[in-house]
């Protein structure tokens, strides 16, 4: 497919969440969670960047889980500060970025492509 | 001495606002601010933002010329350069207006530039400084103050706050009674040391400096900027500290912002302030503490200063309307 553009779901529910992840999971992909918050001015910034980082990679697929909505998975992954983006690959949490930088975030999924 | 280079010295402004403690109602008070308005404010003063995170207790920025922390009901802008800080304080005032916040007072401080005929508007001199925030503060901010210590010096120390009169103390205010802030103005950097602040990348420089040990129970975000510079906040809890550096040789500078507690082991502060000579090693620096209540963070400060062999050259403490007591001690290298 000419052109194919990355992945970016909004999990709003845990039903949909966990049907999300699941998919992620068998497609093999690196997954990238973002865990952020409607009121988070910090998310707002990274926002545009997240979305062109996703419309770049379609090897990747990112997921975003508001802390509010989905309180108790942000509990269940100890989410502390925010953003904080979790990168899993074949079911594994391989790394964590806390924090909205690009650099940073950029970097890390290279590493987890290669 | 270079003709002209980048200013390192920052220009610093806190504000305070009235609103309900935020640990009791949970209220995020300024967090709630659209960050695309906060993005306009910084456009206003000539920065942009680069790196940010958020924890339970605030929202802390890296700007592409120094930070911006927003607490509940508090507000504090440190930025370098040419930028022009004291544009932000109409805008900031109006937009916490919109969310029933008002300002109860202000408090503006900084060293001495090392170029400051670069300086634009309001900033060319104290004075229009001054003239520019008693035109803009409003009224009701009727207890004033501005002084300059140490003021004979290259490094001197310029502050000017501004509180309503009587009560309406914040909640922070409150918390602030056992609390202090450290402001430390670095000049004259070993050049060796500074060399590891070029090149970019600021996850290494981090490293390599020792940085990340000053506080280890921080989270850190930081940024190297191409060809050189760098600057991080760190978070803790409710507390942030913040370095910034210009590390090009004939303006070098560094600067390191904490807050702490009179509460805290009185170690903790000797431990980072020692850190900190050592990873910039300058040949003058200047050390502002300022608590609501007079306590012996200076001395503190003095104990630090004297284990990394840097001597205190000047002693100068006033009390301030909004700021409470101000200790400004100067220090150099005894020996290089």
């Amino acid at each position: 497919m000419a052109g194919e553009e990355g992945t970016l779901i909004m999990c709003h529910s845990i039903d949909a969440w966990n049907e999300h992840l699941q998919k992620a999971n068998e497609s093999k992909k690196l997954i990238v969670v973002d865990f952020t918050a409607s009121w988070c001015g910090p998310c707002r910034f990274i926002t545009p960047i997240l979305a062109d980082l996703a419309k770049k990679m379609p090897h990747v697929i990112f997921l975003k889980v508001d802390v509010d909505e989905l309180k108790s998975v942000a509990e269940d992954w100890a989410v502390e500060a925010m953003p904080t983006f979790v990168f899993l690959k074949e079911g594994k949490i391989v790394d964590k970025v806390v924090g909205a930088k690009k650099d940073e975030l950029q970097l890390t999924i290279e590493k987890h492509l290669k | 001495m270079a003709v002209s280079g980048f200013e390192g010295f920052e220009k610093r402004l806190e504000l305070h606002f009235s609103g309900d403690d935020p640990a009791l109602t949970g209220s995020m008070g300024l967090r709630r601010l659209d960050f695309s308005l906060l993005e306009q404010v910084l456009h206003v003063v000539q920065c942009s933002v680069v790196s940010a995170v958020a924890n339970q207790y605030f929202d802390a920025y890296v700007l592409s010329e120094s930070s911006l922390f927003i607490y509940p009901t508090k507000i504090i802008i440190k930025t370098c350069g040419t930028t022009q800080l004291l544009k932000s304080i109409c805008p900031l005032i109006h937009l916490a207006e919109n969310l029933n916040h008002s300002i109860i007072s202000c408090k503006y401080t900084r060293g001495n530039f090392i170029f400051p005929l670069s300086q634009p508007f309001p900033h060319t001199s104290f004075s229009e400084e001054v003239s520019f925030l008693e035109d803009n503060l409003p009224k009701k901010l009727a207890n004033r103050k501005a002084t300059v210590m140490n003021s004979s010096k290259s490094h001197a120390w310029h502050v000017f706050t501004a509180s309503v009169s009587g009560s309406g103390v914040s909640a922070e205010s409150k918390a602030a009674a056992y609390a202090y802030t450290v402001e430390v103005c670095m000049t004259d950097l070993d050049r060796v040391l500074a060399r590891r602040f070029f090149g970019g990348n600021g996850k290494l420089m981090t490293e390599i400096t020792g940085i990340s040990n000053i506080n280890p129970k921080a989270l850190i975000c930081d940024f190297g900027f191409d060809p050189c510079g760098y600057s991080m906040n760190g978070i803790d809890g409710d507390r942030y500290s913040t370095i910034h550096v210009t590390p090009e040789d004939g303006y070098s500078y560094a600067s390191f912002e904490c807050v702490g507690s009179v509460f805290d082991d009185d170690d903790d502060l000797v431990r980072m302030l020692r850190k900190v000579v050592k990873i910039f090693r300058p040949a003058k620096m200047s050390v502002a503490t300022s608590t609501s209540r007079a306590n012996d963070v200076s001395t503190r400060v003095n104990n630090a200063m004297k284990m990394v062999g840097m001597k205190c050259r000047s002693f100068n403490a006033d009390d301030f309307p909004a700021a409470g007591n101000v200790v400004f001690q100067t220090f150099t290298a005894a020996r290089r």
